[in-house]
Formats: structure tokens, sequence, C-alpha cells
């Protein structure tokens, strides 16, 4: 009889019941407690006020905006990976890795000097003379995806090329023997082909988006804020722990029903090939 | 070629040895323990690391410093209680006022510092020793704007469109400022329905509105901002850097923080937090401190104020500083902080 593989699960089961699990049902807990006892109050404070319900959707609008870009920039990168040689293989994956092996922190500053009067985007639109002064891109929607979109952009490169990297080549030659155009190439055969890549970035990327205290803070500045700056705030200023539990808690819910389309989408049989 | 076999039984040995290793005592820690003491992070954290760590060595204690701002710390405590992640807390009155009602902070024993006795009376807190005044007026870049003469100029004045940062209620030196800017367009220093209405006629100032006065210096060096909110330390750790920045009192005062070392309920190491706070009042620690980049305004009453520092104040001018009641802002800080915090995100 064939031995069951379940004792072997347990240590990871413990784990993640000590350490995810309990936790989270902490987090849950602390949202329903008020000063009297048991309560729905935090929630109805959080999401009966017209601003922190503006703050939420600015948060999943961050997080598909990054998510779009991304998508945008990661499948030609991925492609050329695709069809590149052992060398220029490489040297995308050399280039792509590089950025993660700094801090997130250090990238952030970083874009302060890119996004900035005297930055290099601002000198380019001047010298072009497509802005008559220099402009800061600091403190606004636009900067905040172009820094989030770079620091993100591994997250969906890796997961496409570990696709594609199992591909032959071949299936597009055999499609334009067949009499395919580019285009079509593009959308019947490698765009279901790279979708399992796709969800798993756009998972990473969405869930490193709407999460990014530090990028959102410091780049977003005060006028743009999103829900991890409000849990701070809740916790770090204003040390109501049981309203930052409720945060996180829409949060989670939200980005979990956005997480849930998602990958509903990227199922769909039209869009898979089995229509 | 040497195969490299890994048992279950050898990896349990390894994972015990590496366990109990852990919880062996370093042969060079000092003898008499060791103080995980809160600062500021920047100019206090390396100030601190740098001149108390070997004072404290002498006295036959270990320092960690650990850097966080004010409110972290108490969030921190708040978080353990009963086990504090420090052993003393670096924070002003409106905080201190926050961590003795809930009960975070304690007594000292004075009898316990032999510094203490050099401090001027209105340093020596109960709950423990000033180590500084902060005293907070207004950064600007000469370069790029005139010296501004108080907070309704930077309203008033055209020179200063689109150049002026601002920090939200939860920031002490951004309370401090708009406490004196309540008081010159309102009724009085809690009137904020004034600083609101101010903000919301003049939208390019909430343009100008950061996270927090370290992030306004980061801005400041780059050029984005021309004048910011800010202590006397920040603008002197701005020159340090080579960079243009100068310091104005207001026209209506200077507003002040006394900075004080506070010792955690719950701490495990109460002899070395002692040695921790004698040595940052001693006057060999504020001689040090005192210099540029750091210019820590000395309480140790035997320490004479450099040029530099009488430049922007002198001992006789602590008393006609202000000093904001921080019982008030604290009642309504948290209201203050959600109305501002909706007003800059429009």
């Amino acid at each position: 009889m064939k031995a069951s593989g379940f004792p072997y699960v347990i240590p990871m089961l413990l784990l993640s019941v000590a350490f995810f699990a309990t936790p989270l049902a902490v987090l849950i807990g602390f949202s329903f407690i008020g000063p009297d006892g048991l309560t729905l109050n935090n929630y109805g404070r959080f999401l009966g006020d017209a601003f922190n319900y503006r703050v939420l959707m600015n948060t999943a609008k961050l997080g598909l905006q990054t998510v779009a870009s991304t998508t945008l920039l990661g499948i030609p990168i991925a492609l050329l990976y695709w069809h590149s040689g052992k060398t220029a293989r490489q040297v995308i994956i050399f280039l792509t890795l590089i950025p993660m092996l700094t801090s997130n922190v250090v990238r952030t500053f970083a874009w302060i000097v890119i996004l900035g009067r005297q930055g290099p985007i601002s000198e380019t639109f001047v010298a072009l003379g497509l802005a008559g002064q220099p402009f800061s891109l600091m403190s606004t929607e636009l900067g905040l995806v172009l820094a989030m979109c770079q620091i993100d952009l591994p997250l969906i490169i890796l997961p496409l090329i570990a696709i594609l990297s199992r591909t032959p080549v071949q299936f597009t030659e055999a499609a334009q023997v067949s009499g395919a155009g580019p285009w079509r190439i593009f959308v019947t055969v490698l765009l279901p082909m790279m979708l399992p890549g796709l969800l798993a970035g756009w998972i990473l990327v969405f869930a490193s988006t709407s999460s990014s205290f530090v990028t959102q803070a410091v780049i977003g500045g005060a006028r743009n804020v999103y829900v991890p700056q409000l849990i701070y705030r809740e916790v770090g200023t204003l040390f109501d722990w049981s309203m930052a539990s409720a945060i996180a808690v829409v949060l989670l819910l939200s980005t979990g029903i956005l997480l849930v389309a998602m990958t509903m989408i990227s199922r769909h049989r039209r869009l898979v090939g089995h229509a | 070629m040497t195969n490299f076999n890994m048992t279950r039984r050898n990896f349990g040995l390894l994972a015990a040895g590496a366990a109990a290793a852990a919880t062996m005592p370093f042969s060079a820690r000092a003898a008499g323990g060791s103080v995980v003491a809160a600062t500021f992070p920047g100019n206090w954290e390396d100030g601190y690391r740098t001149v108390l760590t070997p004072l404290v060595k002498q006295a036959g204690f270990d320092l960690t410093v650990a850097p966080a701002l004010a409110q972290d710390q108490l969030a921190k405590v708040m978080a353990s209680p009963g086990n504090p992640p420090y052993d003393t807390l670096l924070m002003s009155p409106g905080q201190m006022a926050t961590a003795i009602d809930n009960d975070l902070i304690q007594k000292i024993d004075p009898s316990k510092l032999k510094n203490w006795s050099m401090l001027d009376p209105a340093f020596q807190g109960e709950y423990g020793p000033t180590v500084t005044i902060e005293v907070n007026g207004i950064a600007y870049n000469p370069d790029l704007v005139p010296a501004p003469k108080g907070y309704r100029d930077l309203f008033e004045n055209p020179a200063y469109k689109g150049k002026v940062s601002w920090t939200g209620f939860g920031s002490n030196t951004g309370v401090m400022a708009y406490s004196q800017i309540a008081k010159i367009f309102g009724t009085s220093a809690t009137d904020m329905d004034a600083v609101f209405k101010l903000f919301k006629d003049n939208p390019e100032q909430i343009k100008g509105v950061v996270a927090s006065t370290n992030h306004q210096m980061t801005l400041f060096q780059q050029g984005e901002i021309a004048v910011f909110m800010c202590s006397t330390g920040n603008v002197a750790r701005l020159k340090s850097m080579g960079l243009k920045a100068e310091f104005v009192q207001p026209e209506t005062g200077s507003p002040a923080a006394p900075v004080n070392i506070h010792l955690t309920k719950g701490s495990k190491n109460v002899e070395a937090a002692y040695a921790y706070m004698d040595a940052a009042i001693s006057k060999a620690a504020q001689d040090q401190l005192k210099m540029p980049p750091r210019e820590m305004f000395p309480t140790n009453m035997q320490v004479a104020l450099t040029p530099g520092i009488e430049a922007f104040v002198k001992r006789d001018q602590l008393a006609s500083m202000i000093y904001p009641d921080w019982a008030s802002i604290n009642k309504n800080r948290a209201e203050w902080i959600r109305k501002f915090d909706a007003l800059v995100a429009g």
C-alpha cells in the first residue's frame, strides 16, 4: 500500500497556522473590537466616510494601472528574450534581476531625482521644446505609476520568461506557415500561451503595488493617499488598532476580489484558446 | 569528490546546536548589561550612537541605539505592554502626555543620575531629564527665496508661491506651526478650521504637503522645495552637507519643544537605562553634541553655547519661546489629522 504524504505536510501546516492563520485571525478579531466590546462600528466608520471610500478606489486603480503598464512593457521584453540567443538572454535576465538586488527604499529615493524638476524627464521635455519650463512629477499619480512600474516590472517579466523558455519558437513559425499574420499570431498563439505567466505576474504586481507603503508615501506625497498609508496613520499616529485592523481586512477583501476577477478573466475559455 | 550526506539526525543536531549557540552570551558584551534606547532617526541617531556609546560603555553597560520617530516609539511600546522593545524613549511633551496616560513610562529616581544637579531645574522632569530644547522656525534656501518674516508671509507674499512644503498634523513640527498659524488667521491656537480654510483658499500650498520633515529635507536637497517648517537641528544638518539653508525665527515667536528621555515601564535593564540617561546629560556628551552638524542646545548648565547655537537661540531667550499646550493638541489631534488628510487628498 502506498504511504500517505500527509506527515510530510505537517511542519508546513503548523508553520502556516502559527504564522499566517493565527495572526490573520487576531487581525480580524481586533477589527470587531470597540471601546464597549464587540462592534461593527470600525467598518461602519471606514466605509461610511466618502474620503476612505475614495482612498480604497484609488488603491485599486493604482494597482490596475501598474498591472497594465508592466504588462505592456513586460510582454515585449519577454518576447525579445524568447527570440534571443544564449548571450542576449543572459543579459536580459541580468538586467531584469539587477534592480531586484537593490532595496526598494533605495530605488524609491532614486526616483525622487528622476521625477524632480531638475531630473532627466523634466530636462528632456524642456530640451525638446515639449515643456515651456521645468516641471516635477513628484506627488503626482503619473510619477507614482512610473516608479511602481519600474520597481515591479521584474515581477511580470520573470513568470513570462519561465513560461516562454519552455516553449519552442517554432510555434510561431508554424502559425506563419499556416498563413496567420503577426497580430493573429500574438492573439491566438502567444497570448493564450503566456496567460498562466501573465496571471502570476498580475497577482504579484497588484499585491506589491497596492501594499507598497514606502513608494506610495515618498513618491505619491500626502496628496495621493492609499490604503497602506491609512493603516499606518491609524497604528502609528492615532493608535487606533481596531480601526487599522478593519481597514486591513477591507483591503484584504477588496484585493482578494480583484485577484479572483483577474484569475477568472485569464481562465476564460475564449481567451485561453479553447473556444 | 566527497559526498555530502545530511541525515535527519544530523540536521536535527545542527538545528539544536544553532539554537543553543544563539542563547549563549557574547563574551564582548559588557558585564553590566545592555540598554536599548529609542532616538529619532538622522542627526539624533548618529550623534547618540557616536557620542554616548563610549560613555555608557565606561559605566559598564552596552548601548543599542534604535532609531524611531516619537509616534512610532509610542506605537511599538503600546503594541507590547509589559515587554517594551525599548528601555528608554526619546520624546517631546506631546508624546510624553500620551505615554503617561497609557501607563507606558515611569517616574525616575534622580539620585541615580550623577549629573542631575547640572541641569537647570526646568529640565529636571519627574519622568526623566530634558536633554535638549528643539527650537522651531522656518528653513529657507536664500538662493531661491527671500527670508520670510513669519507664517503670514508664506501665504501672502507671492515670492513663496509653490515653493513651501508642509507636513500633516502627525508631525510635531507641523502641529506647532499650525498652532501659530491658527492664532494668526483664527481666534486661538486650537482654531484649526481657520487653518483648513487658509489651505483651501491657497491650493498651491496643499501641493507642498508631504509625509515628514525627513522627506522635506530630501526634497530641499534636490531643490524641489525652498521653504519648510523645521527645527534648528534640521538646518544645522542641511548646512553641514554644504547646502544653502537658513533658519528664521517667525515674527510671532518660535515654537519650542523640550526633548526628554523616559524610562519605559517594564524595562528589564533599569541600571543600564540610568547610565544612558546620565551620559546624555553629562558635560562630556553635551560638549560634543552641541557641535556641528548636530548643534543640540545643551541643557547641562556647565556647557557653554557655541556661536552657531547662539545665532539660533540664547539661554535667556528660552523663557520667551512658545511652548504649545500639548493637552489641547492631543485632545484634538486625531480629528485634525483626519480632516487635514482629507483636505490635502482633495
